[in-house]
């Protein structure tokens, strides 16, 4: 009976668990919000932090690429396009599956793996 | 379409045509308690008829393409289309696959892609927010 009474005064001052991620609720107007971000007015609150070794977007370096087509050979979901004039690839983000076969097998690190994962867009990328 | 139709809480569909659950997964955990979309007012809910959302995960199978037609003209307009995860937008690793009838947006017209294998939580949040001032900048201009 105690140990719940504790327990339940403990819940009552405890912060939710809830990661409030852009905004605690919905605004009444996003665009107004978000030009008040903007302004720094408001604040966006953060994403759960990402575990280490997380694979985001892939960053591609093209000076130091050496167009090896390795990274062609090993991708799956074929997210590298050759580029014959330049001897480079063109990389396709919403092609790929973000295994980061490309950043291990690149011999001169031209492909690294970032943390970005917030992608969303209204066209293709 | 303006904000005035939306002026409600979203409250989406899940179609899921022919996607290796990865995406599925990634939705209902932006419903756990953790990320909580239902601060938003979101709601999954069990029948087109009802949603204003429509979240389509994975590339449109033959077997789902008419039933992906046939749900996205059963919702009500004015209704959102968004792709959670990178399959329905180009095919991701199912490309050139003989039993695709293409990604997504050859048999429905689509609003916001969200990008990810599957995305994260946070990046379907994100998505909904770009659909959300799409929508309010649509209803300005009228």
């Amino acid at each position: 009976m105690f140990e719940m009474a504790k327990e339940l005064f403990k819940q009552l001052f405890k912060k939710p668990f809830t990661n409030m991620f852009p905004a605690k609720h919905a605004p009444k107007s996003t665009v107004g919000f978000l030009k008040k971000v903007e302004e720094g007015k408001a604040k966006l609150n953060e994403p759960v932090p990402i575990p280490e070794g997380f694979r985001g977007k892939i960053a591609y370096d093209k000076e130091k690429c050496i167009g090896c087509k390795l990274c062609i050979k090993v991708c799956p979901a074929n997210a590298f396009e050759y580029l014959e004039k330049e001897r480079k690839v063109k990389y396709h983000l919403s092609r790929c599956t973000f295994c980061a076969q490309c950043v291990d097998v690149c011999p001169v690190n031209a492909l690294v793996s970032t943390k970005e994962f917030l992608l969303s867009d209204y066209n293709k990328k | 379409m303006s904000l005035k139709d939306l002026n409600r809480s979203l409250w989406v569909f899940h179609v899921n045509s022919g996607s290796c659950n990865g995406c599925d997964i990634e939705i209902v955990a932006s419903l756990t308690p953790r990320y909580d979309i239902e601060r938003f007012g979101m709601k999954l809910v069990g029948t087109p008829r009802h949603a204003d959302v429509l979240l389509v995960t994975g590339p449109v199978t033959r077997d789902m393409e008419k039933k992906l037609k046939r749900v996205f003209e059963q919702t009500p307009d004015p209704k959102v289309v968004m792709v959670i995860g990178n399959c329905g937008s180009t095919g991701g690793v199912f490309y050139e696959s003989y039993n695709l009838a293409g990604p997504v947006d050859q048999v429905i017209p689509v609003d916001v892609y969200v990008t990810g294998c599957p995305p994260r939580p946070e990046a379907i949040i994100e998505g909904v927010v770009k659909a959300w001032t799409k929508i309010e900048k649509q209803g300005e201009k009228k």
